[in-house]
């Protein structure tokens, strides 16, 4: 629509309220006491009211259908005459004088078309759409029933009174079209009313606050309705009682409704004011921290969630660089996302009901831009960070595996096979010697103590790659046997229960270097050998009383033992001095 | 003696039963696995079972696990543990549910076959054999206060075939010493180390392994 034709629009929409402000006031000149003209308020100011937010609405938000029903709903007050109301518009009495029965049939049908559209804003409100598929058939069955029933009822009193033959049925048909009509009318205010409360209650936190001022506004409606009405039915006879004034005096409350819309919005610019409260706070400076809080605060929405999109990783993640995957298209989360889609910077994830103020999102996405690109660097280096210790302990996880295959593979291979080339020979061995063949026996004993010594030597070997009563009993009893195997004297403390091998593996080879430098470099003449399990961490504790000296730096095997406690999520220390000999502590969590 | 022989290696079961029947045992039969081991258990009258510690199918500790319940299941059957590295924390494990009828030996301990049968047999006439390697390590364990250097080295020798389970008589015929002699330093042993006297020759295995272990 072209800026002038909307202007027109408007002119002729704001001129109805004006000329109908007119007419009736009119009637009230010259004002006297008895009739003040302000008892006029409540034929004008419900319509009027509106009107004018439906007017505002629209302006500010052309393309949301709320603006259009509210002007519709203001006009159908001003015009119409409605079985709620139970009274004639002022215009209508009017118009009745110079159209006569023409506009009387006009109001008839089409007159109780606003109450239709009250539902319909109720039901659509703030974003204008209809949610469900019950909503849309409600609306629609109900703006095609109204005006099919008022022509019913118009044709069979038009015939009653004209009194066509067959009075009596014509009389009965037009008792079953009131009371059909009225019991559709009943059943479809309650259905249109449960779903309201639903519609509430399925709200998200930022839905609700929108809605909010319009579902409370029909409080006072409600409570200054149904009594009012009730007392039309049973105080009927009364000539004049308070209830009936204030039956009289009800529709007044329907303005409440615009007036709230009007809240509503200027709610949102006080909602652009916290994105000036934002955007202050940014400029003071707000860590990467402080950014989901800040916006979680000016959005309203507490379940607001920043995520980063790493480029270099191809996901998303949250600041502590852990991977997020972002909701599916129809989950009751939201997602805005910032920046190129093809190459975005974040994205905003949030309550569904926050879609209607799209607006603001924007917005405020737009105002923390720049700061969420610089805290998408340090998600990033945390990300990157974290990849890179999973591939750490990947690798010593694949190590610890590859030691454990090597040493079966000796066990199941090598080691049986000797022990069984050790049967046969002593099996050769004792033919010789049933031969009387001592040469051979003799030759035959030499290669078996040369076969003892070979598995030996593997059963060493074997040990050193994987010790097996690691996996058979645990830490406590491979460190014992560790200790048991040692030329200096090792004294094993402490209890730490089964761990997953993984720690085992780490903190047993902690102990075992340990044990060999302190054999190696100590010179000292004990070990102590200290496990421990305790708050969620396991440790392993070696001190002997050397000359001390050891240093990581110096890159011994300690380096190479501070990774493997890193990769399980753990730490190493080491103290070395001259006087006091070396202690190693590693400690790893383990849950 | 009717014995059950169980490894997953056939070459090494069938070796190990020709050198058993030649020193006079009868094999019942032969098991691949703990299942395969179970079924001649429950089918045979066997006196004694000879199990590797790894089987399948983690090839970890299932004959230790197999070797410990079949000890509570069948006290009457005699259990010999066989393996390619011993620990002196599974020989404890073993011992501590019974010293009778029970043996934790190297595989390799078949490059004496004499000496093994021994064992073999002790251990299937109720005694109990204790890998010398496990002893060894234990005896020659750095202790900070070291009772056991005070041993003189023929008490040393004699508590080390103690801890590996061999009877006082056998013990003096190792030894070759007059068992009067083998008193005397048994109980010099006893009041060197401060350790209790008396208890039968089995249950001494044990008690002289922990002393070693924890001293």
């Amino acid at each position: 629509m072209k800026t002038w034709q909307r202007s027109a629009f408007q002119a002729i929409v704001l001129a109805i309220p004006a000329l109908v402000c007119f007419v009736e006031l009119q009637q009230f000149w010259p004002p006297t006491f008895d009739r003040p003209p302000l008892i006029a308020l409540d034929d004008l100011l419900p319509g009027s009211a509106f009107t004018l937010a439906g007017l505002i609405a629209w302006s500010n938000r052309p393309s949301n259908r709320v603006g259009v029903l509210m002007i519709l709903i203001g006009i159908g007050l001003l015009l119409g005459t409605s079985p709620i109301l139970l009274q004639p518009s002022p215009l209508a009495e009017t118009l009745t004088l110079v159209l006569g029965n023409w506009w009387s049939f006009f109001l008839v049908v089409f007159g109780s078309l606003w109450a239709v559209a009250l539902l319909h804003l109720l039901l659509a409100f703030p974003s204008g759409l209809l949610g469900s598929r019950l909503d849309r058939g409600l609306v629609a069955f109900l703006y095609l029933a109204v005006p099919v029933l008022g022509l019913i009822a118009v044709v069979v009193t038009l015939s009653r009174l004209s009194g066509m033959t067959g009075g009596d049925v014509v009389v009965r048909l037009e008792f079953l079209a009131y009371t059909t009509g009225a019991l559709v009318y009943l059943a479809c205010l309650l259905l249109g009313s449960a779903l309201i409360v639903r519609r509430w209650f399925v709200a998200g936190s930022a839905r609700r606050r929108s809605m909010a001022v319009v579902i409370w506004s029909l409080v006072p409606i409600a409570l200054a309705f149904a009594p009012a009405h009730l007392a039309r039915f049973f105080a009927a006879d009364a000539s004049s009682t308070l209830w009936l004034e204030l039956a009289k005096g009800s529709p007044l409350f329907l303005a409440v409704m615009p007036a709230g819309y009007l809240v509503a919005m200027l709610r949102s610019t006080r909602d652009l004011t916290s994105i000036a409260d934002l955007v202050v706070k940014l400029s003071n400076g707000l860590l990467p921290a402080e950014l989901q809080p800040a916006l979680a605060s000016t959005l309203h929405d507490p379940s607001l969630e920043v995520v980063y999109w790493l480029p270099t990783l191809g996901w998303y993640a949250d600041l502590e660089g852990r991977p997020v995957s972002l909701p599916a298209q129809d989950s009751p989360r939201a997602v805005s996302v910032l920046g190129d889609p093809a190459d975005p910077i974040a994205a905003l994830v949030y309550d569904s009901s926050l879609r209607d103020e799209d607006r603001l999102v924007d917005t405020a996405a737009a105002a923390v831009r720049l700061a969420l690109e610089n805290a998408r660097l340090q998600v990033q280096l945390r990300a990157q960070l974290d990849e890179v210790r999973q591939s750490r302990a990947r690798l010593v996880e694949a190590a610890d595996d590859e030691r454990r295959r090597v040493e079966r593979d000796l066990h199941d291979g090598a080691q049986q096979q000797l022990v069984t080339l050790l049967l046969s020979l002593q099996l050769a061995k004792a033919g010789a010697l049933d031969r009387s063949d001592a040469q051979s026996a003799q030759v035959l004993d030499e290669s078996i103590e040369s076969l003892r010594q070979a598995l030996a030597e593997l059963r060493m070997l074997a040990r050193g790659i994987h010790p097996t009563i690691l996996v058979e009993a645990g830490l406590l009893p491979a460190i014992r046997s560790l200790g048991e195997r040692c030329p200096m004297e090792v004294e094993v403390t402490g209890e730490v229960g089964r761990l997953e091998p993984r720690l085992e593996a780490a903190l047993y080879y902690v102990a075992a270097e340990a044990i060999t430098n302190a054999v190696k470099h100590s010179q000292g003449h004990r070990i102590r050998v200290d496990v421990g399990r305790s708050s969620g961490w396991a440790s392993v504790d070696i001190t002997d009383d050397g000359v001390g000296g050891a240093d990581v730096s110096k890159g011994s095997g300690l380096v190479g033992l501070s990774d493997r406690v890193a990769a399980v999520g753990g730490r190493l220390d080491v103290r070395s001095n001259q006087s006091a000999g070396t202690n190693l502590h590693a400690e790893v969590p383990c849950g | 003696m009717r014995v059950i022989l169980a490894d997953d290696s056939v070459l090494f079961r069938e070796g190990l039963a020709r050198v058993l029947e030649a020193a006079g045992f009868e094999i019942a039969g032969q098991a691949g696995n703990v299942e395969e081991l179970d079924r001649l258990l429950a089918a045979e009258n066997a006196e004694l079972v000879i199990l590797d510690i790894r089987m399948p199918p983690t090839q970890t500790d299932e004959g230790l696990v197999a070797a410990k319940r079949i000890r509570h299941q069948r006290p009457q059957v005699a259990v010999l543990l066989l393996s390619h590295h011993v620990e002196s924390h599974h020989a404890i494990d073993l011992l501590s549910q019974g010293t009778d009828r029970v043996g934790y030996l190297l595989k390799d301990r078949v490059s004496d076959l004499h000496e093994f049968v021994e064992a073999v047999r002790r251990v299937g006439m109720g005694g109990s054999a204790v890998d010398p390697m496990v002893v060894s390590q234990l005896l020659g364990r750095k202790r900070a206060r070291n009772l056991v250097d005070d041993l003189s080295e023929r008490e040393k020798s004699v508590l080390a075939k103690m801890a590996e389970g061999l009877s006082n008589d056998a013990i003096a015929t190792a030894l070759r010493i007059s068992p009067k002699t083998l008193e005397a330093h048994i109980g010099a042993i006893y009041s060197k180390l401060g350790l209790e006297p008396g208890g039968s020759e089995h249950r001494r295995v044990l008690a002289v392994l922990n002393y070693l272990r924890s001293a």
